[in-house]
């Protein structure tokens, strides 16, 4: 029983960081029509400026993390004003090709900052237990848990109570319409991007807290939030938590329980769960749990 | 609209130029082909020697964001370095060397290793590195067409069997699979005969070979192996959880681990974590200074030892390493053991270019013909090895153990060198341990 909570706990701390980085990738998708694929580059660069503030500015671990959360956020606007912004009216799938140029250019950026070598949060965590009702648990686990779920609560409720959030759940409908509300729709991308780049900032540092801390490939663990976009709905804030929950937790039991009772899997089915899981929700919901339904007249 | 169609044109126009100069011949940095690839009179770009010709060797690496940058970057660097001595020592039988101009970035992946491979060999007399086993494997039959040698990094079993080499691959220092029968040998030795023996790491050509010699010492001296965990780099499985859950559940007295360094971490901390008190012998590629940095820093230091065929940069008394240091200056903080593996790894493809030069043949037939019968001095840094002799003369069979330190300049201490063992010397080297 133990061993079942202490997996189940494992899987809620990892699912609710991929819901965080799934969040960064629907604000984006609702404001613009455009999957981010810049948005692991972005997360791995959140890790670095958390250690870089940690460690050589030396602030306070809680002052690094919202610097660094700041940090990615006016690069991820940067980049949206750069490279997005003259793609405004193309077709989706060219500016989502865009976001993969974004990506390499950021990707080659996060390996000239960390270099060879591998970097840490210098979280308060680090391998630390807590006991909680007779089981033991890594700390790291539950922060990671509260953490991703309460930025992305406060994600949800600005989109749903700030004008902001009214303008920018405007352009998600409709861009045009929008504009002609006189919402400026080339602030509310902008706006988007930074949002997403500072969750993507938040998730790098939560992501960065492995007791082996992070090398500049582990960008590429953002990619596991697509089966969580895609469960949770591409157009669902809300649907990120569920769905990435689900994901962690299945992750995470199948890591404990089946190299002891389905060995003749092989390894590493767990890496395979969360798409099996997603192929069986697109059979039954194309569109997601909790996402639009999209309904074309013909 | 006619300005932006204007601007359109032009960007179109700027990326053809762009692909078009990509894909053209490269005459302005380096040779054509000819009879004598590789090799022109022109003396090379940035020449130490100006009255000297040049040489150009090919490196096809892991330079951005594959699984190996980490240390591949390094290595490369180191490979400069090395090559620059050689050049201010005045060269190889009145050529410098240029490993520079001809460097791809193959991100260790074998399609793209294959492509770069092509695009440069007119160029190339030899390659100074192919790093990978795979991605060496997918351009052999080529290298074997165009009588190209090649320095391999990576430490595969089978590149110490001619079937598998063509004779064209020049390793150093053991295998993964030699490592692992090492480092049992000695913990034989140092703490006891273990009761059982566990593997953990990344399928194939290198924890899947560390896991074969395990697997192979177990045998031998009947101690109870159990078994392959098998795991994959934190970008693919997110989490080295089941890893840790296994190795845990195993309560093995020695672990083998050959995974990355971040994993090792993860792996030996929480583990340490979860109680496991067996000891993790890792592999060379498992360190790197900054983990004393992390969070397994103590379990490190409470379970882990260092696997390596030469002392470390800060360490090691050789000539090599007086040189390594030397040519690294202040940036000795900044590297890791990527850049001794480049720099010693680099002596062999300087003796067989210096030994077809005194032959006066410094073609590629000429460079390939020299491998035979080969021997190479790495100025203390390694034995000395003769190639192309058959496997079990051929393999080194001893190896260095060093243990975290955080008290030492490069986070690590050497324990022992001159390592060997009863299992590994006796063992008969009769084919790979594991395919590549």
């Amino acid at each position: 029983m133990e061993e079942l909570i202490a997996s189940v706990v494992r899987g809620l701390g990892i699912g609710s960081t991929y819901a965080l980085i799934a969040v960064g990738f629907v604000i984006v998708y609702r404001a613009t029509d455009v999957v981010n694929f810049a948005h692991p580059a972005l997360m791995i660069l959140g890790a670095y400026y958390t250690s870089w503030f940690t460690f050589t500015v030396g602030l306070p671990f809680v002052l690094a993390v919202p610097a660094a959360m700041v940090s990615v956020a006016v690069l991820a606007a940067l980049c949206e004003r750069i490279a997005m912004r003259p793609m405004v009216g193309e077709p989706p799938f060219a500016a989502a090709m865009v976001t993969v140029g974004v990506f390499f250019v950021l990707f080659v950026l996060a390996f000239r900052l960390i270099g060879t070598t591998v970097i840490t949060m210098g979280d308060p965590w680090g391998l630390e237990r807590v006991t909680v009702l007779g089981v033991r648990l890594f700390q790291v686990d539950l922060a990671k848990t509260v953490i991703a779920l309460v930025a992305i609560g406060a994600v949800a409720a600005f989109l749903k109570r700030s004008r902001i959030g009214l303008a920018m759940r405007a352009t998600a409908l409709d861009q045009e319409v929008a504009m002609a509300q006189g919402v400026k729709v080339g602030r509310v991308f902008g706006l988007s991007w930074a949002i997403a780049g500072a969750t993507a900032g938040l998730a790098g540092m939560l992501i960065g807290t492995a007791a082996g801390g992070v090398e500049p490939v582990t960008a590429l663990v953002a990619l596991k939030a697509l089966p969580v976009i895609i469960l949770g709905g591409l157009d669902s804030v809300e649907g990120t938590v569920p769905a990435g929950i689900a994901i962690g937790i299945a992750e995470s039991l199948t890591r404990t329980y089946q190299p002891a009772y389905a060995p003749w899997l092989g390894a590493n089915v767990d890496v395979v769960v969360p798409y099996l899981i997603m192929i069986l929700v697109l059979m039954v919901r194309p569109y997601g749990i909790f996402g639009t339904r999209q309904v074309q007249r013909i | 609209m006619q300005e932006t169609m204007r601007w359109r044109a032009l960007a179109l126009a700027g990326v053809l130029g762009l692909i078009a100069a990509a894909c053209g011949p490269d005459t302005d940095d380096g040779p054509v082909a000819d009879d004598h690839a590789g090799v022109t009179e022109d003396p090379c770009p940035d020449a130490v020697n100006p009255d000297n010709g040049c040489i150009y060797l090919g490196v096809l690496s892991d330079l951005s964001e594959g699984p190996f940058a980490g240390l591949a970057v390094p290595l490369t660097n180191a490979q400069e370095d090395f090559f620059r001595r050689v050049n201010e020592e005045g060269g190889i039988g009145g050529y410098d060397v240029d490993v520079s101009t001809y460097t791809r970035d193959t991100r260790y992946d074998p399609q793209p290793h294959s492509a770069a491979y092509r695009e440069i060999e007119p160029s190339i007399l030899a390659l100074a590195q192919t790093l990978g086993t795979p991605t060496t494997q997918a351009v052999l039959r080529d290298m074997d067409d165009d009588d190209v040698i090649g320095v391999p990094m990576s430490w595969w079993s089978g590149w110490d069997f001619r079937d598998e080499t063509r004779g064209l691959i020049l390793p150093s220092g053991y295998s993964y699979c030699m490592e692992s029968m090492i480092s049992l040998d000695w913990h034989v030795e140092e703490h006891g005969e273990p009761s059982s023996v566990v593997a953990v790491g990344y399928p194939g050509d290198y924890g899947g070979d560390a896991a074969a010699g395990a697997r192979l010492w177990a045998q031998a001296n009947d101690v109870e192996f159990l078994g392959f965990v098998e795991t994959a780099p934190n970008p693919v499985v997110g989490s080295q959880d089941a890893a840790i859950g296994q190795v845990v559940a195993s309560g093995a007295d020695a672990v083998v681990i050959a995974v990355g360094p971040a994993e090792t971490a993860e792996i030996v901390g929480g583990s340490a974590a979860d109680d496991f008190t067996g000891v993790f012998l890792g592999s060379l590629p498992t360190w790197n200074p900054a983990l004393m940095d992390t969070p397994a820093a103590q379990a490190l230091q409470d379970l882990y030892f260092h696997v390596i065929p030469w002392e470390n940069l800060v360490e090691g008394d050789s000539d090599a390493h007086h040189a390594m240091r030397e040519a690294l200056g202040d940036g000795l903080s900044e590297t890791n053991d990527g850049y001794s593996a480049g720099w010693i790894m680099s002596y062999p493809i300087k003796a067989a270019l210096e030994a077809a030069a005194a032959d006066g043949e410094l073609t590629r037939e000429g460079v390939r013909a020299a491998v035979d019968g080969l021997t190479v001095d790495f100025e203390g840094a390694l034995p000395e090895r003769t190639f192309g002799v058959e496997a079990n003369e051929l393999v080194l069979r001893e190896a260095v153990i060093a243990a975290p330190d955080p008290d030492s300049e490069w986070n690590e201490s050497t324990v022992a060198t001159g390592v060997s063992g009863p299992t590994a010397q006796a063992f008969d080297y009769t084919e790979p341990c594991v395919g590549g």
